[in-house]
């Protein structure tokens, strides 16, 4: 009798859901998710400084043949190079504008690629120095050039070298644009430095910001869903219905709890996959939706509780509001620049997040304080919703 | 004007109003913190040493050219560079010189840098002497804050549309909308009275917005103040494009994020991966949005010059949008005296 009541249960709510339009929102989400993923993210880089030459006598050339004299296979030959001054000085996209695709459009590639190490290597200890510089044909070109406060500009005109160069605004950022343009300016650049980490650029972007997505998804649209549609169901009069019908209210909840965390437990599943890769993505997939579980029952059941205790879909969307702003923002602010310690260790969602981070890293929680904690919000989070719930109950009934 | 006070004192009642009102100002007020202090820390190139390898003389170096963080074991060191979130370069010891620890995972920038470093550091008797011409940075905002401070601002514009697109649909639940059609009220004043709301609203936002965190020349404040009137105006048409179109409390809401997601989202995105001048960025265009979010950047960058090409595009979106509008009013008014 109960398991069937149960079920009845499971049927309505499913079909609430689908007539929510919460499956669609949920694969336009993903979709949009991994697009972004796939074409934005994983591709953000940021170039080493640009920098712009202009040697109206050709003094660089002659010194460089010089110099090929000692480094057999150099070539000084910058004339080679595509002349892009006027791309670079149109674009004023600052430091944060360089990063993304449009950063390396008419700069200098930067040689190294993260798979083809050893390759850049002997690259770049052979051409170091044309690897680096872009030659310009005046000394607007030039002045043009360096107005991103990104790039560094070299004046050769005057017999001795100019480094001109805008001011980013960051002191030790100047300095060091300075002394880079001198190194390249004196060539020989060769050099390696030890990599001891096991991710690539692109596939720690992929991690992070999968991590970044499903905690978002979870902790914000997770929370509305349950809200929404439990205020449908008040709208609907369900509730009411309710107080007088023989439901167990612990099984009102589990129902939606259930079908909740089925929903993201599928939808963390295929996010992973799809932008991890299948293999990655398959190695991490037991500890990410082990925190997708706790993450989701936490917001769903908050999302519950919320939205019987409050009276209109009006004041819930002002909670929500803060919510979004006042606790998921610091978390993404504290995960994107690797603050620690301090006032964010008190912010609860901010373990959860690490916790969801290190998952994706394939360096899970271990510490069953965490754990503890968890189930102990769980279950206090049940606790509660359960009472609110049948006061509602009475109250309506 | 009695009308207007009247429904100004409804909005009041609304919280989520309010608190739409306040929120750019207490972003700015946020963003005024930042400046300065944290945000400066983030472009810098950061450096990992140990605690007792490093002589003075490198550390001072080092902290020329980014940000210098002590650890007590190699062990610690290499944790914090391999840590995903931050960009760190461990510096060892080798010999006279130095050698470099990477993660793998960091921006080509920091890569360049790790591999290169020792050579810079073995040629750092060569540093002085050159002749550096270093032009300083002309306003004191730098890229991050003040793409923030217009994000805020072109927010605070456009959730003018919020006030009363909220008001004309709270009035449509609780039946306002019924006495409304009885009163002698015509659809234009209709139009006017609820148009102001979303304005006044937004301007005020904006302009206390923009004093809080905003410093801009007496002569940007004519611009400045045109575009923000524009924007929200064009903000309020928005609102009412909005109560017209959504029937409950819920839609409604649901077309207010929409609608300000498409109006944020594309100029950011424009304005740092699609190179100005381009086909795809006139496009953008389209968006009022985008205008004002150029027109802004243009102002807080230190241009002396009106945006008289924003200006221009906000007043067309505007006049257009009012055109697009007035046949949907006029639908209205043909109904209510059909019942």
């Amino acid at each position: 009798m109960m398991r069937q009541g149960f079920s009845q249960l499971l049927k309505k709510d499913f079909r609430l859901m689908l007539s929510g339009r919460f499956f669609l929102l949920a694969l336009a989400s993903l979709v949009l998710y991994s697009c972004y993923i796939h074409f934005v993210y994983a591709k953000v880089d940021q170039v080493i400084y640009p920098v712009y030459l202009f040697d109206p006598q050709g003094m660089l050339d002659t010194q460089s043949n010089l110099d090929s004299q000692d480094n057999s296979g150099s070539q000084g030959n910058f004339g080679s190079q595509d002349n892009s001054g006027s791309q670079g000085a149109s674009d004023s996209q600052g430091n944060f504008g360089s990063q993304g695709n449009s950063g390396s459009q008419g700069r200098t590639d930067a040689p190294c690629d993260v798979n083809s190490r050893s390759n850049c290597n002997s690259r770049s200890s052979q051409t170091a120095r044309s690897d680096y510089i872009t030659e310009v044909d005046s000394r607007e070109a030039l002045e043009a050039a360096c107005e991103d406060r990104y790039s560094v500009g070299i004046d050769l005109s005057s017999g001795t070298p100019e480094f001109y160069l805008l001011s980013s605004g960051i002191r030790t950022a100047d300095n060091y644009r300075a002394i880079w343009a001198q190194a390249v300016l004196a060539g020989n650049l060769a050099g390696q430095a030890e990599v001891i980490g096991t991710n690539s650029r692109e596939m720690k972007n992929r991690r992070e910001i999968t991590a970044e997505f499903l905690f978002f998804e979870l902790s914000a649209v997770g929370f509305l869903g349950l809200a929404s549609l439990l205020f449908k169901e008040k709208q609907m009069g369900v509730i009411r219905v309710h107080g007088i019908l023989p439901v167990n209210r612990t099984m009102f909840i589990l129902s939606k709890l259930s079908l909740f965390l089925v929903s993201d437990l599928v939808f963390a599943s295929l996010l992973t996959l799809i932008n991890l890769g299948p293999g990655q993505g398959a190695a991490v997939l037991p500890a990410v939706l082990l925190q997708t579980g706790i993450l989701s029952l936490i917001m769903a059941l908050t999302g519950f509780f919320c939205a019987v205790r409050l009276p209109d879909f009006k004041q819930f969307s002002l909670l929500y509001l803060i919510l979004a702003v006042f606790i998921t923002t610091p978390v993404f602010l504290a995960g994107q620049t690797g603050l620690s310690g301090g006032w964010i260790d008190y912010h609860p969602m901010y373990h959860l997040f690490k916790a969801m981070k290190g998952a994706c890293f394939l360096t899970p929680n271990t510490q069953w304080p965490y754990y503890a904690a968890c189930l102990g919000t769980i279950l206090l989070l049940f606790l509660l919703a359960h009472r609110t719930l049948t006061r509602e109950l009475a109250r309506e009934g | 004007m009695k009308r207007l006070l009247y429904q100004l004192k409804s909005i009041r009642r609304d919280k989520l109003c309010l608190l739409t009102f306040l929120l750019p100002i207490a972003a700015g007020l946020a963003i005024n913190l930042l400046s300065g202090v944290n945000l400066n820390s983030m472009g810098e190139t950061s450096f990992g040493i140990l605690e007792d390898q490093i002589s003075d003389e490198t550390v001072v170096w080092l902290q020329a050219s980014g940000s210098v963080t002590k650890y007590k074991t190699e062990q610690a060191l290499r944790e914090a560079v391999n840590e995903p979130s931050t960009q760190m370069i461990g510096v060892l010891k080798a010999g006279d010189g130095i050698r470099t620890l990477l993660s793998g995972d960091e921006l080509e920038l920091n890569k360049a840098i790790a591999d290169t470093l020792p050579r810079l550091y073995e040629r750092r008797a060569e540093e002085t002497g050159h002749r550096v011409t270093l032009l300083p940075v002309s306003n004191k905002n730098d890229g991050l804050i003040s793409l923030l401070i217009v994000i805020t601002l072109v927010t605070a514009m456009f959730m003018g549309c919020t006030f009363n697109a909220m008001n004309i649909i709270s009035e449509k639940e609780d039946g306002i909308d019924l006495v409304n059609q009885i009163l002698p009220m015509t659809a234009g004043t209709y139009l006017i009275q609820k148009m102001l709301l979303g304005f006044l609203g937004g301007t005020l936002s904006t302009v206390l917005t923009a004093l809080v965190c905003m410093r801009i020349t007496p002569a940007q404040m004519f611009p400045l103040f045109l575009i923000i009137l524009l924007s929200a105006y064009i903000a309020a048409l928005a609102g009412l494009y909005i109560g017209r179109f959504s029937e409950g409390l819920m839609v409604g809401i649901l077309y207010i994020k929409v609608v300000m997601i498409l109006f944020l989202a594309p100029p950011i995105f424009f304005l740092l991966m699609v190179p100005e001048g381009s086909a795809l960025f006139s496009l953008s265009y389209l968006l009022p949005s985008s205008a004002a979010f150029y027109g802004l950047m243009d102002l807080i960058g230190g241009s002396a010059n009106i945006p008289v090409k924003e200006i221009a595009v906000l007043a067309v979106h505007g006049a257009a949008w009012l055109l697009l509008y007035l046949p949907l009013s006029g639908h209205r008014k043909k109904q209510r005296q059909a019942r």
